[in-house]
């Protein structure tokens, strides 16, 4: 296998199995046992091809629906592909919705522990780099022992990229996960980003935000309907969805 | 157990269901006060109802509170447990959909904190059961292999109800609309003797007869727990739980895209 490979897809299809109409119960399945499948496959990501090096950082651009949250999910496992091949080096953090495993209920501390043993951090890990994602998350003393319920949307998401981002990942994916917090806090997740893309990891970036794209990436891909409509310079990609854009308005 | 796509090993699989069922435990009981109170105000309201409606009825019964405690234990943690492992994979739809996390650490994680919880109402319910004439005796160990089997028939039932319900949410009010069927047809209130022959083979179709029958044998009759009963419980909890486990890892695969 060529070691300078992060991500390797060819002949991806990843699909959902979704009810068919008029069928989303137990009692609607019953009532139509046998007469007809209650499910039907809705094809996400058809024959898609896709390589990226290793320390690459990829913008992923496309309309909403395209498939780009499916392909961030099947590279970190979360959803399995029905054919093709698609091989995954190194391990994988994601940060795909904001927030994701944080428990309301709980304290910043106490949901710092539980989204890190969620991610995949052993005991020892999680030991060595609890103060490190305090620290990162700019969060107080008080504010950490406080219910996370009471968190302000913006103290959520630095939490939770705190916490993603200390697991030091070699395939860091990031959803649309950066948008909220203030400025000083964004900046600084620049700064991680780029100090993970230093250390030699891929990042996959997805967002709307032109400028963040270009900020950050070095190369990006458009997405449409399902496939790779085109890959390239960040520059030349960023024009293609602009234009993209108006053409479908 | 663990998905050949996530790398966890054996060991950290494991404290990821124990942290995940201490947080379980922690919300139960966290927002009230009384939270520990009030996951024995339940079986505590049946054991009076019980007692006040059925022990005239039942009055041959021999320490009638004692041997309705027993069953109703039995039958709380077996209810609790099929509803709480069957919300723990709605529950946690967000983190299934955005972190690679293997789904059967869920209910796996429900079920290990209902033993739990089980294991703190016992201390009270053993006084309570003193009183009510509990002799303590050496066959009381078999208590431990006993709640084994059956809570491999609970977690194995539990498997197959959780999975139908990510693709049929009614599947959770089908089933809290039958538990009462498998209440009343199990011998909790009443001893199988008082049944009519006719009738009994009706009341061992239900599974929760060997599990209480085995318990009764070690808490109330102070005796060594019945073979045939035994072997018949244990496959029973092999079979179900084999079948819900093959179930379970089936229909994983699409619970993503029914999230």
């Amino acid at each position: 296998m060529d070691n300078h490979i992060a991500i390797k897809a060819e002949n991806l299809e990843v699909s959902f199995f979704i009810q068919r109409s008029g069928i989303n119960n137990f009692k609607d399945f019953i009532l139509t046992m046998g007469l007809k499948s209650p499910f039907e496959q809705k094809k996400v990501l058809k024959g898609f091809n896709l390589s990226i090096k290793k320390g690459e950082c990829l913008g992923i651009l496309g309309r909403n629906g395209c498939g780009k949250s499916t392909l961030l999910r099947t590279i970190a496992g979360i959803m399995k592909p029905q054919s093709g091949v698609l091989e995954v080096n190194g391990n994988v953090a994601p940060l795909m919705a904001l927030g994701a495993g944080l428990e309301p209920e709980l304290t910043g501390i106490e949901n710092i522990k539980l989204v890190g043993v969620l991610m995949g951090m052993s005991r020892d890990e999680l030991k060595n780099s609890i103060d490190k994602i305090v620290d990162f998350s700019e969060l107080s003393e008080l504010e950490i022992n406080m219910q996370v319920k009471r968190y302000s949307s913006g103290m959520m998401s630095k939490l939770a990229f705190s916490i993603a981002a200390a697991t030091d990942p070699e395939i860091l994916i990031i959803d649309e996960a950066l948008a909220v917090g203030d400025l000083g806090f964004r900046r600084k997740c620049a700064d991680r980003i780029n100090e993970i893309k230093d250390a030699g990891s891929t990042i996959l970036y997805v967002s709307h935000h032109i400028a963040e794209i270009k900020n950050i990436c070095s190369r990006a891909i458009f997405l449409k309907d399902g496939q790779v409509f085109q890959e390239g310079s960040v520059d030349d990609i960023c024009d293609l969805y602009e234009k993209e854009l108006v053409k479908n308005k | 157990m663990i998905d050949d796509k996530d790398k966890r090993g054996i060991g950290s699989f494991t404290h990821l269901i124990w942290v995940l069922a201490y947080k379980t435990l922690k919300l139960k009981y966290k927002n009230s006060v009384l939270g520990f109170f009030w996951s024995m105000l339940n079986p505590l309201m049946y054991l009076l109802i019980f007692t006040f409606v059925f022990s005239k009825v039942f009055g041959d019964i021999d320490r009638y509170p004692l041997y309705a405690l027993t069953g109703i234990v039995f039958w709380s943690f077996f209810s609790t447990s099929t509803i709480q492992i069957t919300e723990s994979l709605i529950d946690n739809s967000g983190v299934l959909k955005s972190i690679n996390v293997p789904p059967i650490a869920f209910p796996l994680s429900a079920q290990l904190a209902s033993i739990i919880s089980l294991g703190f109402t016992l201390v009270p319910f053993t006084i309570l059961m003193l009183l009510f004439g509990l002799e303590i005796s050496w066959e009381l160990i078999f208590f431990i292999p006993i709640l084994l089997i059956f809570t491999g028939f609970t977690l194995g039932l539990s498997l197959i109800i959780t999975s139908l319900n990510v693709y049929f949410r009614d599947m959770q009010l089908a089933w809290t609309s039958f538990l009462p069927a498998i209440f009343y047809s199990a011998p909790i209130a009443f001893t199988s003797e008082l049944i009519p022959k006719e009738y009994l083979l009706l009341i061992k179709l239900n599974p929760l007869y060997y599990y209480i029958n085995l318990l009764r044998d070690v808490v109330y009759h102070n005796r060594m727990p019945d073979g045939t009963n035994f072997l018949i419980g244990t496959v029973l909890a092999v079979v179900t739980f084999t079948i819900g486990f093959v179930i379970f890892k089936k229909l994983e695969r699409g619970f993503v895209s029914q999230f």
